[in-house]
C-alpha cells in the first residue's frame, strides 16, 4: 500500500499504487433535482454498448429510485453495512474549519476507514472489501420505482396528511442516476489481480481490457459502485467505457470535437453535463464548468465519497429529501451546496442553463450580464434573477451554445390560430 | 488513526517514483502493484528431493490410463496461496501425479479429491475446478544459490503454464461446444412463451455478437468457442503477468470419478514454439502444481499450491531389441 490524496476525504488515504493523476478526467454533474426517471439514459447506454448476448443484465447506466431502489438490489446498504463493520468503523467527518481546506480537503476531514483501509485494518488478503451480488440481485434493476419512504404510513397518518413541504419532506424519494465514476482511485483496478483494469492517462477512463481479463470477478468483488459486470457468454467481465470514442471526437457529428457520452447527451430532463476536469485538483479553471461547479461553487457532490475512491461523478443533491440521509451519501458538503442550489447566484443561474445544450463538451463557459428580471424570497432571503447570457466554448474555442437565462417565447399571430 | 498517517506520509516520499510512472500512458498499469506480494522464501527455492519419474512406456492416447497404472505417483502436499492478494484456497490438500512419455508424447496424470463438480461458470457466481501445471521455459538449476520462484516464475526467469479447465472439458464433450446464456436461463428469451428459443430473437442475438463482443472480438481465448483443447497453454513473468500463447499445443482430458478428478495432459515431447517447454529423455527439469476449487469460489490466486518445485526425469527411450 501507499499513500494518496484523496481530496473528497480530505487528507491521505492508503492505495495499492501511487499517486497518478490523469492530465484531464472525464467527469459529470448530475442535477438530481431535474431528474423525470424517464430511462432515456439507460436506453442510450443499452442501445449503444450492451444489446448483445450475455449483456441482457446489463446496464451500465442505470436510474434507481432512492431509498429503497438499488442496481443491483441495496448494493448500497450492503456496502455501508460492509464499512460500517458493526459499528468499529463509524464513518465519521471532522468538519471544523480547522479540518477544511479550499482545495484539498473542501468537505473536511473523514476520520474512518475507506473500503480500502478497513481491508487492511480487517487483515483480509485483498485489496477492499466487497461483495459479488448474485444474478438474482441484478435481475430488477427499477425495483421500488417510485415507492417513497416516511417515519409513519398511511394508516398512522392519514393518507397525505404528512406534509411535504421544504426544506425536508417528510414523505420523500428521489432518482439516483448512476453510471461508473471513472474514480480516481479505483478499486475496481486495485481488486484485478492481472491488472487487465487500466486508468487513461488522457481523459483518466478507466478501461477493462477485454484481451486481459480472465473472468476472476475482483472487480465485480471491489467496484463498491457494482459497475463491473460479469458477461457469462464471453466468460469475463466488462463494464462502463464512458463511451470514450465520443470522449475522444471520433464521432463526425462533433467534427472532431470531444462529445458527450450517449447516457449524457440524451437525457431529457436536461440534468447531466459531461466533459473533463482539469487534472490538477488543487488549480481549478474558473472558467471550466465542471471545475466551477465541483471545485469552486462546491455545488455538485460526489456519491458516498466515504468508499474512498474519489468517484467522478458529482451530484446536486435533491432538496427535498433528509439531510442525514443526504450526508450519508454525499457527504458533509451537502448542506452548501443546498443552500447554494436553493437560491442560485448569478453564476449559477448561467451554468446550469448549459445542461444539455449541445453535444459537444463544454471546456470552457462566459457569462454576460443582462437585466434584472424577476425578485423573491426564498428561506427569508432576497433571491434576484437576472436575464444573463452564458456562452459555451468547445476546448478548441469554438462557439457552440449562447442561451439566456430566461427562455424566449413567442406569441404567434392571432390570425394564424386556426381552430377547426 | 491521524498518528499512523502522518507516520505513514513519511513513506509517501518515494513518490519520485511517481514521475516514472508519469511518463506512461496509463495512470496505473501493469508491474506497479505495491505491497501484496511477498519474496518466495529460502527455504521454497530448495526443490523436494523426490522426483517425478516420467516413466517411458510405449502407449498412446487409448491405452494411457493402463500405462499410468504402471508409473509411480508423486503425491504432493498442497497449501493455500498466500503470497499474492488476494490470497486464498487451501481446500485441496494433496494431489497425486504420474507421467509417461512414449519417445513422441508426454502425459501427465493427476487426480485430486473434490467432493464437487464445478464445471461452469456461466453466471456470477460458479467458479471452475481446474489444475495448473508449471515448469520454468528454460533449463535451470534451482537452489538457493540460484533462485527461481516456484510461484509464477519471475522478470527474466519465464515459465511454461498448463492450465486445464473443467468447463472447458465439459464443453469440449458436449455437442455445441460452447456453454450458452440459455444453458443457464432457458427462459431468458420470453418468460410466457411455451417456446423458451423463439427463432427470431435467438437469431437476432445471436447474430448480434461480433457487434459487441467484448472478449470474443478481442481475441481472449476464454472468451471462444470451440476451442478444441481443455488445456490452455501460458506464459508467465511473475505474478499478474500470466498471458495466453498465441500456438496452443497442449490437450487434455478429465473425468470426475469418485468424489475427485481424474486429468491428463499431455503435449509433443518437442514443439516448435520457443514459448513452450521442452522436454528431453534423460534431461532433468521442475515443475510445479495448482489446483483450484470453484465450490470455494477459487480463481486466481485462491488456490491450493505446491510451494516448492519437484524434479522431473524422463526415462530414456528403451528400443525394444
Ligand atoms: S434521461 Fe435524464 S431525466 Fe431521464 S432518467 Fe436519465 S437522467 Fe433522469
Ligand atoms: S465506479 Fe467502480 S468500476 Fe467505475 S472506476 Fe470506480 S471502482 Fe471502477
Amino acid at each position: 500500500m501507499t499513500l494518496v490524496h484523496n481530496w473528497h476525504l480530505g487528507r491521505k488515504m492508503e492505495y495499492p499504487y501511487f499517486e497518478s493523476r490523469p492530465k484531464q478526467q472525464f467527469a459529470a454533474v448530475f442535477n438530481i433535482n431535474r431528474c423525470i426517471a424517464c430511462q432515456t439514459c439507460t436506453m442510450a447506454h443499452k442501445s449503444t454498448w450492451t444489446y448483445s448476448k450475455g449483456q441482457e443484465y446489463m446496464w451500465w447506466n442505470n436510474v434507481e429510485t432512492k431509498p429503497y431502489g438499488g442496481y443491483p438490489q441495496f448494493w448500497d446498504h450492503k456496502i455501508l453495512q460492509l464499512l460500517w463493520d458493526n459499528g468499529n468503523n463509524p464513518m465519521e467527518w471532522y468538519t471544523s474549519d480547522d479540518d477544511k481546506d479550499a482545495t484539498s480537503a473542501p468537505y473536511g476531514l473523514y476520520n474512518s476507514d475507506t473500503i480500502f483501509e478497513l481491508a487492511q485494518t480487517k487483515g483480509l488478503n485483498q485489496q477492499a472489501v466487497g461483495y459479488i451480488p448474485d444474478d438474482k440481485e441484478w435481475r430488477f434493476p427499477n425495483i421500488y420505482e417510485d415507492t417513497a419512504a416516511s417515519e409513519k404510513t398511511n394508516y398512522e397518518t392519514g393518507p397525505a396528511a404528512e406534509s411535504s413541504e421544504l426544506p425536508e419532506h417528510k414523505r420523500w424519494f428521489f432518482y439516483l442516476q448512476r453510471i461508473c465514476n471513472h474514480c480516481t482511485y479505483p478499486a475496481c483496478l486495485a481488486a484485478c489481480p492481472r491488472k487487465a483494469i487500466y486508468k487513461r492517462k488522457e481523459d483518466g477512463i478507466v478501461l477493462i481490457d477485454q484481451k486481459r481479463c480472465r473472468g476472476y470477478r475482483k472487480c465485480v468483488e471491489q467496484c463498491p459502485y457494482k459497475k463491473p459486470m460479469y458477461r457469462g457468454e464471453t466468460r469475463i467481465s466488462e463494464k462502463c467505457i464512458a463511451c470514450y470514442p465520443r470522449v475522444e471526437g471520433k464521432d463526425p457529428i462533433t467534427k472532431g470535437r470531444r462529445m458527450e457520452a450517449r447516457c449524457m447527451a440524451a437525457c431529457v430532463g436536461k440534468i447531466r453535463l459531461n466533459g473533463l476536469l482539469s487534472g490538477d485538483y488543487t488549480k481549478p479553471d474558473p472558467k471550466n464548468p465542471l471545475d466551477w461547479m465541483i471545485h469552486i461553487h462546491r455545488v455538485a457532490l460526489p456519491l458516498y465519497p466515504q468508499f474512498g475512491t474519489e468517484p467522478n461523478v458529482y451530484y446536486i443533491p435533491p432538496r427535498w429529501a433528509p439531510r442525514s440521509y443526504l450526508r450519508q451519501m454525499f457527504g458533509p458538503g451537502v448542506d452548501e451546496a443546498l443552500e447554494k442550489y436553493a437560491t442560485p447566484s448569478r453564476e449559477l443561474m448561467a451554468v446550469l442553463q448549459l445542461f444539455r445544450t449541445t453535444q459537444t463538451m463544454f471546456a470552457r463557459f462566459e457569462i454576460e450580464d443582462g437585466k434584472k428580471i424577476y425578485e423573491t424570497e426564498v428561506d427569508g432571503r432576497k433571491f434576484e434573477v437576472y436575464n444573463d447570457t452564458v456562452i459555451g466554448f468547445a476546448s478548441d474555442g469554438t462557439e457552440m451554445v449562447r442561451v439566456q437565462v430566461e427562455e424566449p417565447t413567442w406569441e404567434s399571430d392571432e390570425k394564424r390560430m386556426v381552430t377547426y | 488513526m491521524l498518528n499512523k498517517l502522518l507516520f505513514k506520509s513519511v513513506l509517501f516520499m518515494c513518490a519520485g517514483v511517481m514521475l516514472l510512472l508519469a511518463s506512461n500512458d496509463k495512470v496505473f498499469s501493469q508491474g506497479v502493484g505495491l505491497g501484496a506480494e511477498a519474496e518466495a522464501t529460502v527455504e521454497e527455492n530448495i526443490p523436494r528431493e523426490k522426483a517425478l519419474v516420467v516413466k517411458y512406456i510405449n502407449a498412446d492416447l487409448d491405452t494411457i490410463d493402463k500405462a499410468f497404472s504402471q508409473a509411480a505417483p508423486l503425491k504432493l502436499e498442497l497449501q493455500m496461496q498466500d503470497r499474492a492478494f488476494p490470497n486464498g484456497g487451501g481446500s485441496v490438500s494433496a494431489l497425486e501425479v504420474r507421467g509417461v512419455h512414449n519417445g513422441s508424447r508426454i502425459f501427465f496424470n493427476f487426480k485430486w479429491s473434490d467432493k464437487t463438480k464445478n464445471d461452469r461458470v456461466i453466471a456470477d457466481h460458479l467458479f471452475r475446478d481446474a489444475v495448473g501445471l508449471m515448469f520454468p521455459l528454460d533449463i535451470v538449476t534451482i537452489s538457493p544459490e540460484t533462485p527461481f520462484s516456484p510461484r509464477m516464475g519471475d522478470r527474466g526467469k519465464p515459465v511454461n503454464i498448463w492450465h486445464w479447465k473443467a468447463d472447458w472439458e465439459r464443453e469440449m464433450d458436449s455437442e455445441c461446444g460452447f456453454e450458452h446464456m440459455e444453458d443457464q436461463y432457458p427462459d431468458m428469451f420470453t418468460d410466457f412463451d411455451f417456446h423458451t428459443h423463439p427463432l427470431h430473437f435467438h437469431d437476432q442475438e445471436l447474430h448480434s455478437i461480433p457487434l459487441i463482443s467484448g472478449g470474443r472480438a478481442a481475441g481472449n481465448m476464454l472468451s471462444q468457442p470451440n476451442k478444441g483443447t481443455t488445456v490452455e497453454d501460458l506464459n508467465a513473468i511473475g505474478f499478474s503477468t500470466l498471458t495466453t500463447q498465441d500456438h496452443q499445443d497442449v490437450q487434455g482430458k478429465g473425468k470426475w470419478e469418485n468424489s475427485g478428478w481424474n486429468v491428463t495432459m499431455y503435449r509433443d515431447l518437442i514443439t516448435a514454439d520457443t514459448n513452450d517447454v521442452q522436454f528431453i529423455p534423460g534431461v532433468e527439469t521442475f515443475f510445479n502444481v495448482a489446483v483450484w476449487n470453484g465450490e470455494e469460489g477459487d480463481r486466481n490466486g485462491q488456490k491450493s499450491i505446491s510451494t516448492r518445485w519437484s524434479p522431473v526425469k524422463l526415462e530414456t527411450v528403451k528400443y525394444d531389441q
